[in-house]
């Protein structure tokens, strides 16, 4: 796949993100809209930053309202290590050094990098010992009846992310290509040297990103309706913003308290394909907004256009009791899809449980969801989309596994990992058990 | 690539053959005839009817799975008494269908969630959930309407989700089945000029109170059998927005639901060509003994698909009296998407 050079840039900057390489990092850096304008750098010395890899929230933007944006450009990397067995002492001083470059290079922020290394349970196979119980990791499962997704089970995930595409790009290429060096400092050990790139994905998000990128060359991407129908403002192909801060769980409360990885935390990630003929053509605003939120939710007129004027809180606890779903099942016949999601993450005071970090892609020219979710055991996460299933809603046949239950007639769930994402000073190829 | 991927690539390659294709499918769907204009509440006769093309069948897990294509076909989506039409928008190739069953039974299972994965070379071209669908000549079956990526070799993969126990329950030997999900590939050739030569005819009658005759689907069929061969002792039958019911009695209770006296059964089915119709809510009452109970609806290998309640002993003289409170759920092709809606409630003297 080559980059076509008459396309408006933004869309070009996309597109390098998604193809990758020298190539396409070096016609990225001629075009990026701050090309020359520096990036920002990082710190000289690793231990200045966080234990918590995934401390993103406060380095990212924010709006006025309190809630996260995540950075524009991801790259999702699934790696395997490159030896069998137990990983040696050098490959692990390999990949620390390489992760050392990418602190001093950039910021760790959205201006920057924001980036995390996670580990699965098929990497810490390797070892003899197991992972300590307070460590919740299951091997990835399939968690419907209805999906039959294919287990990303690589040893390590390497999640960058930036609102700056040169960025993301440059640091895979110092990585994992040929290039010397990151934000101009010398790459001396990368990544590439321990550890082999298996899968690539790409992600977007951002008010405008989906519309502009629901067609490839003039013509709808799959799962594209030819009404080309994502709303302008939108920051996600269904036409709605989410991850309001009232809905997601706080970095402290996903954080694993105990043991050795303390500091650390689990992380699901799942890939749906999207299919939005049906979502966009064949239903109403209010219906969409009745399965994507509740049906009270359309009821009271809560949501408009993009559902920015929600604030900081979708609203949904007031629509969680099993009252209200069975009310608005007998009424329009629906359940909404935060509403049955939500009935399941909220901890015993209240507490969201689980902190969602979606993003969109064209990988592939399939309008997909690359959906990581960050929770202190793993479970958890299996327990939420237990309840977004809502098999137990099917009491009235109108809610079906797929149909009027709220998005799943839509999504598709391709792929599916689970990873530790280990506390900084275990953030190289760690033991089971490090000390 | 997809289809849309196709064209782009076939318009500036070789690509006649392509978007001749192409153009075909559109002119195809534009000449589905408009609907009839006085619909009756009621099953009705077509306007048109296609032939379909059976495409292979398998066995996964304790599951049997066959399928079939067609042209696009609108269907109408029920959400409670609700229908919304699907339009035909030009970008399907195929109305692809598959119906599943207990191969040792025959019995045809509904409700199994099914979603269809359409590849070809390696890449995928459509994947979608397949609607539970009502049909005159297919009778019930699973089917959407999916995209292609011309002539060729297509890989099929269908995910059977389970039937879900709080939805459908199981009686006899039949307890404990269908819970676990199984996937069916199913290879197979689609070409253009293959689907053009299905058969396609338009009819004089379409809008009368009549049914066309069920398809030879090579498959088994979710059909009550005809009244005097229904199981158990048949008390009376009565009518609901155009629906049969056809009330029976069993001596014994199933095997899998409590109660030690009789088994009171419902059996729902379309008029003319008696094809099963699931998905309701059913209650039942009996005049002089109060309280109304759920009519519940069970996948019993002997009595295939019904609405059931224990009871005590059904007394003659008795009249059952069935409420309606969710039609079937079921996407309708043409013809049955204005019956089996508005159902007020039914009177059966027992
Ligand atoms: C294309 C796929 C998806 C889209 C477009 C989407 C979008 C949304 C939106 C707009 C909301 C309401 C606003 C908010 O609270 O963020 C929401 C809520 C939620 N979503 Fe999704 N979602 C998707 C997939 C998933 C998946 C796969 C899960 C997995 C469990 C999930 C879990 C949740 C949860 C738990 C909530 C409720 C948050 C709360 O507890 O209040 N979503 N989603």
């Amino acid at each position: 796949m080559g980059l076509d050079e008459s396309l408006p840039r933004r869309q070009f900057m996309k597109a390098a993100v998604a193809v990758g390489g020298a190539s396409a990092l070096s016609a990225c850096l001629g075009r990026a809209p701050r090309a020359g304008e520096p990036v920002p750098e990082g710190v000289s010395d690793s231990s200045e930053l966080p234990q918590r890899q995934h401390a993103w929230n406060e380095r990212v933007r924010g709006d006025d309202e309190g809630n996260v944006h995540l950075p524009r450009h991801q790259t999702i990397l699934y790696l395997n290590v490159d030896a069998d067995g137990t990983p040696r002492s050098d490959a692990r001083e390999t990949v620390e050094a390489a992760l050392r470059t990418l602190d001093r290079a950039y910021e760790r922020s959205n201006e920057g990098l924001v980036y995390s290394v996670a580990y699965s349970p098929s990497y810490f196979e390797r070892f003899d010992d197991s992972l300590p119980d307070s460590v919740d990791l299951p091997e990835p499962r399939r968690l419907s009846g209805f999906e039959n997704p294919e287990f990303d089970t690589q040893d390590t995930l390497l999640h960058l992310a930036s609102d700056r595409a040169d960025v993301v790009l440059e640091a895979e290429e110092a990585m994992f290509g040929d290039r010397s060096e990151v934000n101009g400092l010398a790459v001396a050990d990368r990544l590439g040297d321990a550890l082999t790139v298996d899968d690539r994905r790409t992600g977007f998000i951002g008010a405008g990103m989906p519309a502009e990128r629901q067609t490839q060359r003039g013509e709808p991407i799959s799962g594209i309706p030819d009404s080309l129908p994502v709303p302008e403002a939108s920051p996600l192909f269904m036409g709605f913003e989410a991850g309001f801060a009232g809905n997601q769980a706080t970095e402290d409360y996903v954080t694993i308290e105990a043991g050795p990885f303390a500091g650390g935390t689990t992380k699901h990630v799942a890939n749906l394909r999207q299919r939005l003929g049906d979502w966009y053509d064949e239903q109403t605003f209010e219906e969409r907004v009745m399965e994507m939120f509740s049906p009270s939710h359309a009821e009271q007129g809560r949501v408009e256009g993009v559902g920015a004027n929600l604030g900081a809180d979708s609203g949904i606890d007031a629509f969680l009791d099993s009252e209200t779903i069975q009310q608005s099942i007998d009424e329009h016949g629906r359940v909404g899809h935060a509403q049955k999601a939500a009935r399941a993450n909220r901890d015993e005071d209240g507490n969201v449980r689980i902190l969602r970090r979606h993003v969109e892609s064209t990988d592939g020219d399939m309008a997909s969801l690359h959906f990581p979710s960050l929770q202190r055991r793993l479970s958890t996460f299996e327990e939420v989309r237990e309840a977004m299933n809502g098999d137990d809603l099917t009491d009235n046949p109108s809610v079906r596994q797929r149909v009027n239950n709220g998005i799943l007639e839509y999504v598709f769930v391709q792929n599916r990992g689970n990873f530790l994402v280990p506390p900084r000073r275990y953030r190289a190829l760690p033991t089971p058990r490090p000390a | 690539m997809n289809r849309r991927a196709v064209l782009r690539a076939g318009a500036g390659l070789v690509g006649a053959g392509i978007v001749g294709g192409c153009l075909q499918t559109e002119s195809r769907s534009v000449r589905s005839p408009p609907l009839v204009a006085d619909r009756p509440d009621a099953v009705y006769h077509p306007t048109h009817s296609e032939g379909m093309e059976m495409i292979g069948s398998t066995t996964a897990g304790e599951y049997k799975v066959a399928a079939m294509y067609s042209y696009p076909h609108r269907f109408w989506e029920i959400t409670g008494p609700n229908t919304n039409k699907k339009e035909l928008d030009g970008s399907h190739a195929m109305h692809l269908m598959t119906v599943v069953w207990d191969p040792e039974t025959r019995v045809v299972l509904p409700n199994a969630g099914l979603t269809i994965e359409l590849t070809t070379g390696g890449s995928l071209v459509d994947q979608t959930n397949m609607y539970a669908m009502l049909s005159q000549p297919m009778g019930l079956h699973y089917g959407n309407n999916v995209e292609a990526d011309g002539d060729g070799t297509y890989t099929a993969s269908v995910d059977i989700g389970s039937v879900p126990d709080d939805r459908v329950r199981r009686t006899g030997e039949f307890r404990g089945r269908f819970t676990d999900p199984a996937t069916a590939e199913i290879e197979f050739d689609y070409s253009q000029s293959v689907r053009d030569g299905l058969s396609y005819e338009e009819y004089d009658d379409a809008g009368e109170r009549a049914a066309l005759e069920p398809m030879d689907m090579m498959t088994p069929s979710a059909t009550v059998p005809p009244k005097a061969e229904v199981p158990g002792a048949v008390r009376g039958t009565d009518t609901s927005g155009d629906a049969v019911f056809v009330v029976a009695v069993q001596d014994a209770v199933p095997a899998g639901i409590e109660g030690d006296g009789q088994y009171l059964t419902v059996f729902a089915h379309t008029p003319y060509n008696r094809t099963v119709l699931p998905s309701m809510t059913l209650s039942g009452s009996l005049s002089g003994s109060g309280d109304p109970f759920a009519l519940e609806p069970t996948l019993d290998p002997e009595l295939g698909y019904h609405y059931g309640a224990a009871v005590s002993e059904v007394v003659d003289g008795r009249t059952l009296s069935i409420t309606v409170d969710t039609p079937p759920q079921l996407t309708r092709h043409e013809g049955y998407e204005t019956a089996f809606l508005d159902m007020p409630g039914a009177e059966v003297p027992l």
